[in-house]
């Protein structure tokens, strides 16, 4: 039950922190931060490890093959395609939008 | 499956969460993100390395192989697609994120279920349920973003009930499958998987065009939602938190789209449901089926009627065509089509009133048309479109009669009395192209024959549409007084120098950036434009609306791609005070976030839904490809200001046209 207690809390309070966090976040950032998190959200490989840290079943070999390869497309994919858009938000050095 | 934790340990597990908190944190700058980003990336591979030091692992040959084909199949989509495709890669993605939770889940579940604890259990469940319609979320959604599937939405009969049984029937398997026994579960884990696979497909198929953002981010938060039910399932923390991340992330992000188009997120999930009339007079059906007579007694079409019917095309705004099997029986659509295509060139608003009954079976003349080549979008059912006759300047019969006969609904006892017709009458203007003006199948006469109002073209369709179309190509231009808007060459030229002017003198200039200018890949023209006037010495910058593009801040990357400096992207809240101290807008390709109708009226479909407040520029010039309205069908107010000129047609081209000028103007 604290196990239990101890996991909501977790998630409550990841939920609360990440809240305040991205809330601050620029509306220029979005799509370049729903490409994060959504890589983010392939933290799912690291369970795939942990499944693979003791002997497994054939089925299960399968099936957690398929998790990684999928988790690390999402991973590879997400965190390469963010940083590819970032790199385009660019800033001139020097005073902008003057007008003279 | 418990660890001891030392405090090293612990330590290590927060400092990874510290590490991807402080990328999250760094997002809140533009030019520090990349970094965060990087940062984010790091925190993860140190949590795996931490897994791998902490548990080793007994199938190194499984992992290598698998993380190779996942992370080079990512990394070489993530380096080939265009910035315009970035929404549908995302919603991929997501999907691949769905398997890989499901998946998880799977194993999980099928290792534990003898000693798994019954929350862990509901947890593994759960994670099967959202990964797995978040999968199948995201390829119809990603599907959709990319155009190979339809982008508008596809509503079933009682699309609603059949979410709601779908539901409850994962529901009902999630709790069997926590008392069945141990042999029969991996049955009802594959129903679980199979039955959300197509909640997925029926939740999103009825979500379409302007709604995608707000699908593309839910699915973003389920993505994570599902993380963090596998993390409860094996009980590690590392994986709740950041599964929970990810959850607020997408929530957030769903609100702000739902916020920026002022729909509320049932709305968007739950549309209000066409009735989707079944064809009401079954046996009109058979009668039309029937073979038509090749009436070979054609009278010749008065010359005097076709000019009158030219007049009436030319003076239009708004028309509406409205095909019978008359067409069909002719093969006309081609001519009819490309007579469409050349009233929409001309500026006028086009759209198809398609019958129930119009055809051989329900939706036969759709087909009809899509195989010519129409557009659906332009095709509208009959209690769509009824309502807009009373609007409509011209209306053009090809080969209707029943469908389009008022004694339907204005006298009684007849054999179509209470048949459900289109209300063509109602128009300021008719044109029949009929082979003959005698009554269709029921025999009835058809009054809208001799309304003084409707012009006749007897003959063979395909013929009357032709010559009519011939007739509209040539007709000079210079005989016409209206508005301009008839002629698209001349006007173009006309409405591109008063726009010059404006720019010109222009001292502080906004550019509005819509989705339109993304589909025709302007944007690095429109850029070059800016720049241009820069260079004049105007101050330039760009209001970007929450809701430009197909998914959140997508407008922003679309224009950092073409160079523009992030400084010069304004925010909505940020510029709209300023739209009253602006010399000139151009909005390109942007139209229901710069409707003033937003504000002034109650009712429509945007009512209340903020929008950039370009209506207070000195001068307002619109870029767009046509005048119609936008996603939301409202139509746009903003065109009809004083202040506004209008210069209409691909938006890469007017860019490129309003550069030249100014250029050789200097």
């Amino acid at each position: 039950m604290t196990n239990l207690l101890l996991m909501a809390g977790v998630f409550l309070f990841s939920f609360v922190i990440g809240y305040f966090l991205i809330s601050r976040i620029p509306t220029l950032l979005h799509t370049p931060l729903m490409s994060m998190t959504n890589a983010i959200s392939a933290v799912t490989i690291l369970g795939v490890l942990i499944l693979f840290s003791v002997t497994s079943t054939r089925t299960e070999q399968i099936i957690g093959s398929v998790a990684f390869a999928m988790a690390a497309f999402n991973l590879v994919g997400g965190f390469a395609i963010t940083d590819r858009m970032l790199r385009l938000f660019k800033k001139k050095e020097g005073g902008v939008g003057n007008n003279d | 499956m418990t660890e001891t934790y030392s405090a090293m340990n612990l330590f290590l597990d927060f400092s990874v969460i510290g590490i991807l908190i402080l990328g999250i944190w760094l997002f809140r700058w533009p030019h520090r993100a990349k970094f965060g980003n990087l940062t984010a990336a790091f925190a993860l591979a140190c949590a795996a390395a931490l897994i791998l030091y902490r548990n080793g692992t007994q199938y190194p040959y499984i992992i290598l192989l698998s993380l190779a084909v996942g992370s080079v199949a990512g990394y070489w989509v993530a380096k080939r697609i265009t910035m315009i495709q970035i929404p549908a890669m995302v919603a991929f993605q997501h999907g691949a994120g769905g398997v890989a939770a499901f998946s998880l889940s799977l194993a999980e579940l099928m290792r534990g279920s003898q000693h798994l604890g019954m929350m862990n259990e509901i947890s593994g469940l759960l994670g099967l349920a959202i990964g797995s319609l978040t999968f199948s979320g995201s390829m119809i959604a990603g599907g959709k973003l990319s155009n190979k599937l339809g982008q508008t939405p596809r509503i079933l009969p009682k699309h609603t009930w059949l979410v709601m049984i779908n539901l409850i029937g994962i529901i009902v398997l999630i709790v069997a499958a926590l008392y069945a026994p141990a042999g029969s579960r991996i049955f009802l884990y594959t129903l679980i998987i199979l039955l959300s696979v197509l909640f997925g497909i029926v939740f999103s198929i009825r979500i379409g065009g302007a709604d995608m953002p707000v699908l593309i981010s839910f699915l973003n938060a389920t993505a994570g939602l599902a993380a963090a039910f596998c993390g409860m399932i094996i009980e590690n923390k590392l994986l709740i938190s950041c599964g929970a991340t990810v959850a607020a992330s997408g929530s957030i992000l769903t609100h702000v789209m739902c916020r920026a188009m002022n729909r509320s997120l049932f709305r968007v999930f739950v549309p209000v449901e066409e009735s989707r009339q079944k064809p009401a007079v079954n046996d009109e059906q058979n009668r039309v089926a029937g073979p038509v007579e090749k009436e070979v007694r054609h009278q010749p079409v008065e010359e005097n009627n076709f000019q009158k019917a030219v007049e009436i095309a030319r003076k239009a705004d708004k028309v509406i065509i409205i095909p019978g099997y008359g067409m069909a029986v002719a093969q006309a659509q081609f001519e009819v089509i490309d007579l469409s295509n050349k009233l929409l060139s001309m500026g006028k608003d086009v759209k198809f009133a398609i019958h129930p009954v119009a055809g051989r079976m329900p939706g036969h003349m759709n087909v009809l048309l899509a195989e010519a080549g129409v557009d659906y979008d332009m095709l509208e059912e009959m209690d769509a479109i009824n309502p807009e006759f009373r609007d409509t300047d011209f209306s053009l019969v090809v080969g209707a009669c029943d469908v389009v006969n008022p004694a339907a609904i204005e006298t009684d006892g007849s054999p179509i009395s209470g048949m459900p017709i289109l209300l063509t009458h109602e128009s300021k203007h008719v044109v029949c192209c009929n082979l003959d003006d005698k009554p269709g199948y029921s025999g009835v006469r058809n009054p809208l024959y001799e309304n003084s109002n409707t012009v006749l073209l007897l003959g063979d369709a395909k013929e009357t549409v032709r010559q009519l179309l011939e007739n509209l190509s040539e007709t000079s231009p210079a005989t016409e007084e209206s508005s301009g808007r008839d002629n698209p060459q001349d006007s173009k030229k006309e409405h591109l120098d008063s726009a010059i002017t404006a720019l010109s003198s222009a001292k502080k200039i906004i550019i509005i950036p819509g989705y339109g200018m993304a589909l025709a890949q302007a944007q690095f023209k429109v850029v070059e434009l800016a720049s241009l006037l820069e260079s004049m010495g105007a101050e330039v910058r760009f209001a970007i609306h929450p809701v430009a593009g197909r998914m959140p801040g997508h407008m922003n990357v679309l224009l950092a791609e073409a160079e523009v400096d992030y400084d010069k992207l304004c925010e909505m809240d940020e510029i709209n005070s300023e739209f009253s101290q602006t010399d000139a807008v151009l909005v390109f390709g942007a139209c229901d976030v710069v409707n003033p109708a937003a504000m002034d009226t109650k009712g429509t479909p945007i009512s209340g839904m903020p929008i950039l407040t370009a209506h207070d520029a000195k001068n307002i010039i619109v870029c767009n490809f046509d005048a119609k309205p936008g996603y939301s069908g409202v139509e746009n107010t903003l065109y009809e200001n004083p202040k506004t000129i209008m210069v209409l047609g691909d938006a890469a081209s007017t860019a490129y046209d309003l550069t030249d000028a100014l250029k050789a103007q200097n």
